[in-house]
């Protein structure tokens, strides 16, 4: 609030103020009053005027600069009703009465749109783990009764169990709290742990697996790095098109940083579409072309990294193959503050 | 060798009938009740070797379950279920239980982890000897002996011949053996397997069992002596 803007927002009182104090002026020259006693009155007029407006413009514009700086260093603005002064004057008093009001029902609505979420949230958890169990009974159903038409159902399944799980990590990477727990881990048990879970579709497309490097520790919740590294490896396989396939899991160790590498000999992916391949529902040439894609997969990924403070970038050439790198981070201040 | 026995604790009804035809198929005995009220005390008195316990139960918890049974036996328990998050898996590690496997499971690590529970509980030494008519592996100096002649053998090729005697005389698949490495950790391919064997094959001979290790061309490998 400058004095300019200030004198502006009064100009009408100011004309009135000095028309008045000129007038009265004139009329009691027009009395013939003593001129020094017309100078004396209107200087104590207009002087009066004066300590008026100067105590009136720095009690507000100290009260509003003092609220506006609070206003800036707040994170969350909409919290500035909570550490706002009282003002001392009538129109400053009536703004925080109306803030105050417009703040509440602010957060009302918040906490009922919080609330909403967290429900869904508890809802789309409870709904995951009641589907498993079907899952789970077809698939021992499939197992005892091996054949090339439960293979295929089998198949099928586990592609839906992959989507069930989006879904779940999809719900816990919105999640309002903190929904997972870093530990000390060596990477090749998480890695070993992912191979695991795809053998079957490894081996039967005689996918050469090669690991090299993995006994660094990192620090991570391990069922969210399953969950990453299992969807890079879908891709890796789903984009598999040499006859000889090979998927090189390997780490560096880099100081600071461990770097842990999933390297195909796949399709590879066009420049064009690298720039864009971590967006939510981007499925590029590769997803229009040769399977079905959601974008769903490499977004999340994506997302769960940052989450987990995590770093994920990818290299590719198109027919070569294409590497998809994760950062941890060894600095243990980051990871406990 | 006697057959372990596994005592089920699943609600589920077909989940419950299907494990106890899949782990029958591969060796074990397998016991269940659906009187969840006293399923504590059925469990502790059906003398099983391990037990498989399920989370969400009628009655009780399964953690319940799992603190009630680890007060009063050491017996292994394997905690399956369908949360799957950190939480719940140090959960079930606090009360207790010795491993900790999601819904919907591979059978193939659900039996890798039972078989390894087991082996590190009961302490089996004496299985960790294996032998066929003359041949005698053992598994935990990775060395075969035939007829007194010895010769060691490197890590794969023990594992093979290992998978290869315990279905002794019944023809077992390339895939089910490159599954069964695969389930401990030895991501090799077809091709690696095809060396491994063939090199395994010259160190029986090289120790005089000649013809133990047969390859049925299009279906996989047997070992049988007649």
């Amino acid at each position: 609030m400058g004095v300019a803007k200030y004198l502006e927002g009064k100009i009408i009182f100011l004309i009135i103020n000095i028309s008045s104090v000129a007038f009265s002026a004139i009329l009691l020259k027009a009395f013939n009053v003593n001129l020094n006693l017309i100078i004396f009155t209107t200087a104590l007029n207009l002087t009066g005027g004066l300590i008026f407006y100067i105590f009136d413009y720095f009690s507000k514009s100290n009260y509003f600069k003092e609220v506006i700086k609070n206003l800036e260093n707040l994170d969350k603005k909409y919290l500035i009703s909570d550490i706002t002064e009282k003002a001392d004057f009538l129109e400053g008093r009536i703004l925080n009465e109306i803030i105050k009001k417009a703040t509440k029902s602010m957060n009302d609505e918040i906490s009922q749109i919080k609330r909403n979420i967290d429900d869904y949230r508890e809802y789309i958890e409870l709904w995951v783990h009641e589907v498993k169990t079907p899952i789970a009974a077809s698939k021992l159903i499939i197992e005892n009764n091996k054949s090339e038409v439960t293979k295929s159902i089998e198949e099928e399944i586990n592609k839906i169990d992959n989507y069930i799980e989006q879904a779940l990590f999809y719900t816990r990477s919105n999640s309002t709290e903190k929904d997972y727990i870093i530990k000390k881990y060596k990477l090749r048990t998480i890695v070993n742990k992912v191979i695991r879970r795809n053998a079957s579709v490894f081996i039967a497309k005689r996918i050469h697996i090669e690991t090299e490097n993995l006994d660094q520790e990192i620090y991570s919740d391990s069922k969210w790095l399953e969950f990453i590294l299992n969807q890079i490896m879908i891709n890796s396989i789903k984009y598999m098109n040499k006859e000889e396939k090979k998927l090189k899991i390997y780490a560096e160790n880099l100081g600071e940083n461990v770097i842990l590498n999933i390297q195909d000999n796949g399709i590879g992916i066009a420049e064009k579409d690298i720039v864009k391949i971590f967006e939510k529902g981007y499925t590029g040439e590769n997803g229009r072309i040769f399977s079905k894609s959601t974008g769903m997969g490499l977004y999340l990924c994506k997302k769960l990294c940052d989450n987990l403070g995590l770093g994920i970038k990818i290299a590719s050439e198109e027919g070569v193959g294409t590497i998809v790198s994760i950062n941890f981070s060894i600095n243990k201040m980051l990871i406990f503050q | 060798m006697e057959r372990k026995k596994i005592f089920i604790i699943e609600d589920e009804e077909k989940i419950r009938e299907e494990l106890k035809n899949f782990l029958f198929r591969y060796g074990y005995e397998v016991e269940s009740s659906i009187d969840f009220q006293n399923i504590i005390e059925l469990a502790l008195k059906s003398n099983s070797h391990l037990i498989l316990l399920d989370i969400n139960l009628p009655y009780f918890d399964g953690y319940y379950v799992c603190r009630e049974i680890r007060r009063r036996s050491n017996i292994p328990i394997i905690v399956v279920t369908s949360r799957d998050s950190e939480i719940d898996e140090l959960m079930s590690m606090n009360l207790g239980a010795d491993d900790f496997i999601t819904k919907p499971y591979n059978t193939q690590i659900l039996l890798a982890r039972i078989s390894s529970i087991l082996r590190r509980a009961y302490n089996e030494n004496d299985s960790e000897i294996i032998e066929y008519k003359d041949l005698i592996l053992d598994l935990s100096k990775s060395e075969v002996t035939f007829k007194g002649n010895k010769i060691e053998l490197s890590k794969n090729e023990n594992k093979i011949l290992y998978i290869l005697l315990k279905n002794k005389e019944k023809i077992v698949s390339r895939n089910y053996i490159i599954e069964e490495l695969w389930q401990s950790d030895e991501f090799i391919d077809d091709n690696t397997l095809t060396v491994n064997v063939n090199r395994l094959r010259k160190k029986l001979e090289e120790v005089g069992a000649y013809d133990y290790l047969k390859t049925k061309r299009g279906q996989g490998y047997i070992i049988l002596w007649e």
